[in-house]
């Protein structure tokens, strides 16, 4: 079986995100991998220790993503593609679905697994895009999967109303939950050797396409403007005789949270 | 005597004995190098006061009875070598006495006197020995064949020289009786007035006659020769090796630092990491100094007995820990010793293809057990906290802790191995420089509104404020580190913080085997601290404290550290500030493992308690030197503990039964377990828990 895994870098969303100017403020902020990728590599590293697939990741833009590709590495990845191209820089998730599409096509891959949304825009598109454009099968929201034989997964994913499970033919598109796995952290004696291990880096061109086939120029989505989020206040605590406080409470919820 | 009998017994049992230590000895020096050579004079004291001075035996007060008794064993037997020397003399001349301590020197009359009573004492010790652990049986004894046999020696030793001594005393008189001198010589008799309990031995065997008595010395003689001769080749073979090794172990104890400092990996080695020499892997890593503390284990189990986990019943035994290493190095000896050799050959190798058969060759000379695994047991391994309590009360200053972090940053570098729950701690270390994995531009909103300056702001300043992640992230830590900002302000003191530039000094993941992420955390924080030129830093912190001192320095960061309750225990002997006892109810302190045993701050802290407290200040049953863990240091904070009762649980009921209002903490991870425990015994409300700062916060005057 070949495995591809996608991987996006995003901002650290543990940290408090500034606006200046309808921009980010890119001072004091750092990146790494999104979580729900996280748990895609994970996944894939599991099959590869269950089937002895091979394991091919690729990650789209975001500048230097050395380090995350690194960390994929010292999980378990074996091979590590990196698309960096200018025309990118305005990507919605249709673009990074294109581009996919393209690597999914130069590899001869049986199983596309990708985290289902980005802690950076949420949009939780680009996975099931890729697998429209592609022309497969694709299961969501995955919180666990299971190999049947080369040609056939069972996989569980949350539906609305519970688990459902599947069985997909190969090759698909899976999109996993964080709920599926706990990421493994990089392995020590990984992390020294993937300092050796090459990363393959590639423009558009390189790719076998161009800016144009991509649809680089027209984005179906744009960034026009980014807002800080509101503050949350924090909660307020009521001590005393509990006649009184809920008193007090009632009271409040009326004359200042207006719910009553 | 017999001189000829005399001279093969004693070539007999040297020979033996020498093979045996010839053994030994290269069984160690094929072990790796440990720097123990140096300062001759500390290591000298060291050996008067600990091993002569029996320190440790007969200074807790715990264990004051069978101290009493080992010391006086010890002495005993040191006293009696010199008449051992004497009596191998015998045994070529009958009467033989070594110059200084015969007829004509008072030192000869004097030494007797010592040497028969302290045989007198040493048999009683020994009796009490054999009752102490026949019938009293205490817990952590583990009584072995191999006990009851070396006392039952060291009883026959002592037995048979009193009748070798009482028999010649009554021949003595016989022959005065009779006008003859003993031996020809006037000088035999008197010294029987000097020997109390030789006199006593003497009147026991009384009714005897001249022939059965000259037959009862004979073969007291023999039994006492034959007798201490096989007890010198049984020692080197078990527990009683300690006999011999005690000395040399103390001498080259560690100094300053209580025991080996984690070593500095170099983790950019290639080759460490192919040939798994990062951390302890295999049986042949030991240093020798550690093969010698396995040596030296006497399995009187003092340490298990004070150690948390095993109290709280984790499959931590260190007894059994000291035993297993012992038995798979013994088992090893020649495969080790072969191996050095190779090592040794290698480095002088220069052909390639020779060295290739080399490396395949010592390849082969590894144990075949796994040290983690199947030597020692995994829950071993990660049930230590890294109390230290083991070492503390160790006779022979044996050093557990290093070889455990040793055997841990094995596992997490070379095995990958561990315990997974480390990993979101470890994670958040990696990304936000705090285990809470807590943003870490939010490190200093605790300072918010208190005009705390941060280094980037002015670091014109005298003191840096080392925070710490829990100060800085820990909602009930926070308080801590507000109360201590106030009581700096109100002293006056020039300080800052370095806020968001600060990073976990990666004390846990360093102590939980992470040699890497505390690497990193290291060299950031260092470059910060050297940036700003940091001299001198306080903090409230134990485990900050004790990596900024003594690890640091190893990464080329050297600072005066100093914590809170020094501090402020100088602040108000320098009457910077003032408080009035404003605490009501009696109140205990808890002394945290990293402040007291690992860096002996125990009186500061107390005095500053007896100053705010309006009640009485009461000490734990389990206090100073001997404090007992509160279950969170070695990285176990992070850590599950499924396994027993919980630690901090069995140190919580402590404090309960010491009927307190109040206990005092200096370390925040001790403020969160013994807060915990107060919840988990519904006791919060009735006991608070409060650490030393917020105690003298809210005593300001
Ligand atoms: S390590 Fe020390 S305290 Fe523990 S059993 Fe051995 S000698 Fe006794
Ligand atoms: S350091 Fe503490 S927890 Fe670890 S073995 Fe020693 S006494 Fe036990």
């Amino acid at each position: 079986m070949k495995i591809l895994t996608t991987v996006k870098k995003v901002v650290d969303v543990e940290l408090n995100i500034h606006v200046k100017d309808g921009a980010i403020v890119e001072d004091g902020l750092q990146y790494v991998i999104n979580a729900w990728d996280e748990n895609a590599v994970e996944t894939t590293v599991q099959l590869k220790e269950q089937t002895g697939a091979e394991t091919t990741l690729v990650s789209i833009g975001g500048g230097d993503n050395t380090d995350i590709i690194r960390r994929c590495y010292a999980m378990g990845i074996e091979r590590g593609i990196h698309i960096e191209d200018p025309a990118l820089d305005k990507a919605d998730s249709f673009i990074y679905a294109r581009v996919l599409q393209k690597v999914f096509e130069q590899g001869d891959y049986d199983l596309v697994i990708t985290g289902k949304q980005a802690q950076d825009t949420d949009n939780g598109q680009t996975g099931i895009i890729l697998a429209e454009y592609l022309g497969l099968p694709c299961v969501s929201n995955v919180i666990g999967v299971e190999v049947i034989d080369d040609k056939h997964l069972k996989v569980s994913r949350a539906g609305d109303a519970g688990t459902e499970i599947v069985e997909v033919e190969l090759p698909a598109v899976i999109t996993v939950d964080v709920s599926i796995n706990e990421p493994r952290l990089p392995q020590m004696r990984g992390l020294m050797m993937a300092k050796k291990k090459k990363i393959e880096v590639m423009d558009l061109a390189a790719l076998g396409t161009s800016a144009e086939e991509i649809g680089c120029a027209a984005p179906k989505s744009e960034v026009i403007e980014f807002m800080e989020s509101e503050k949350r206040s924090g909660g307020r605590k009521f001590e005393g005789d509990p006649a009184e406080v809920t008193a007090q409470v009632v009271e409040l919820l009326a004359s200042e949270a207006k719910v009553i | 005597m017999n001189p000829y009998l005399m001279s093969f017994l004693i070539l007999v049992a040297l020979a033996v004995f020498a093979r045996t230590m010839t053994g030994r000895i290269k069984l160690l020096m094929a072990l790796e190098p440990a720097d123990r050579f140096n300062r001759i004079k500390d290591r000298l004291v060291n050996l008067v006061v600990i091993a002569i001075g029996q320190k440790r035996l007969v200074g807790r007060a715990r264990e004051r009875s069978s101290g009493i008794m080992h010391a006086f064993i010890f002495w005993g037997f040191c006293v009696l070598l010199i008449r051992s020397l004497m009596l191998y003399g015998e045994g070529f001349q009958e009467g033989f006495r070594l110059p200084v301590f015969g007829h004509e020197n008072l030192l000869g009359y004097l030494y007797l006197v010592v040497k028969d009573i302290m045989e007198g004492i040493v048999l009683v010790m020994v009796l009490y020995a054999i009752y102490r652990r026949a019938v009293i049986k205490p817990k952590r004894l583990h009584n072995s064949f191999e006990a009851y046999l070396v006392l039952a020696m060291i009883g026959i030793l002592m037995i048979s020289d009193l009748l070798y001594d009482g028999a010649r005393c009554n021949l003595v008189n016989i022959y005065h009786a009779a006008g003859i001198s003993y031996l020809n010589h006037p000088g035999y008799g008197p010294e029987f007035a000097w020997t109390p309990v030789a006199r006593a031995a003497a009147s026991l065997i009384g009714g005897l006659g001249q022939p059965a008595l000259d037959g009862l010395m004979q073969a007291m003689f023999w039994l006492h020769i034959c007798t201490q001769l096989t007890f010198l080749n049984i020692l080197p073979l078990g527990k009683h090796f300690h006999v011999i090794t005690a000395l040399p172990n103390v001498f080259f104890k560690s100094l300053d630092y209580p025991h080996d400092k984690p070593k500095l990996l170099d983790l950019e080695d290639e080759d460490a990491w192919e040939n798994e020499t990062l951390g302890l892997n295999h049986i042949h890593q030991l240093t020798w100094k550690q093969g010698l503390d396995l040596y030296t284990c006497t399995e009187c189990g003092r340490c298990k007995d004070v150690c948390p986990a095993y109290v709280t019943d984790k499959p931590l035994n260190l007894f059994e820990f000291n035993d297993h290493l012992k038995h798979e190095l013994l088992e090893n000896a020649d495969n080790i010793i072969k191996r050095a050799e190779l090592v040794r050959q290698l480095e002088q190798c220069r052909d390639q293809q020779e060295a290739e058969k080399i490396k395949e060759k010592i390849s082969g000379l590894n144990s075949q057990k796994q040290l983690v695994g199947e030597v020692i047991g995994e829950d071993t391994l990660w049930a230590c906290t890294t109390c230290r309590a083991c070492e503390e009360v160790c006779p022979v200053t044996i050093e557990h802790v290093p070889r455990i972090i040793a055997m841990r940053q094995g596992q997490v570098l070379m095995a990958e191995a561990y315990p997974k729950e480390l990993n979101p701690a470890l994670k958040g270390l990696e990304r936000n420089g705090n285990p809470w994995g807590i943003g870490y531009d939010k490190r200093a909103d605790w300072a918010e509104g208190l005009e705390v300056k941060t280094m980037a702001e002015d670091s014109d300043v005298e003191y840096l404020f080392w925070v710490g992640c829990a100060g800085s992230f820990d909602d009930r830590s926070k308080k801590v580190s507000k109360a201590l900002a106030q009581i700096l302000q109100k002293a006056g003191v020039s300080f800052a913080i370095l806020g968001t530039e600060e990073k976990c000094t990666g004390d846990f993941a360093r102590k939980a085997g992470n040699e890497m992420l505390y690497q990193m955390m290291a060299q950031e924080n260092i470059e910060t601290l050297n940036n700003y030129g940091v001299k001198k830093i306080i903090t409230a912190c134990p485990h900050c404290l004790n990596t900024l001192k003594h690890e640091y320095p190893q990464m080329g960061g050297n600072y005066e550290v100093i914590h809170h309750s020094q501090f402020i225990a100088r602040l108000i002997s320098e009457g910077r500030i003032r408080l009035k006892p404003s605490v009501s109810g009696a109140l205990t302190y808890h002394d945290p493992c990293y402040l007291g045993r690992y860096n002996n701050v125990f009186d500061q802290p107390r005095s500053i308690l007896k100053d705010v407290c309006q009640g009485s200040f009461k000490e734990l049953e389990r206090c100073g030197q001997e404090s007992f863990c509160c279950g969170a240091g070695g990285g176990r904070m992070w850590m599950e503990e499924n396994i027993g009762k919980r630690i901090n649980l069995e140190r919580t009921e402590e404090i309960v039964r010491q009927q307190v209002s109040s206990v005092a903490v200096g370390c925040p991870f001790c403020l969160t377990m013994i807060e915990d425990g107060m919840k988990e015994l519904e006791k919060e409300e009735e006991i608070r828990t409060l650490d030393i700062a917020e105690l003298v916060a809210m005593s300001l005057a």
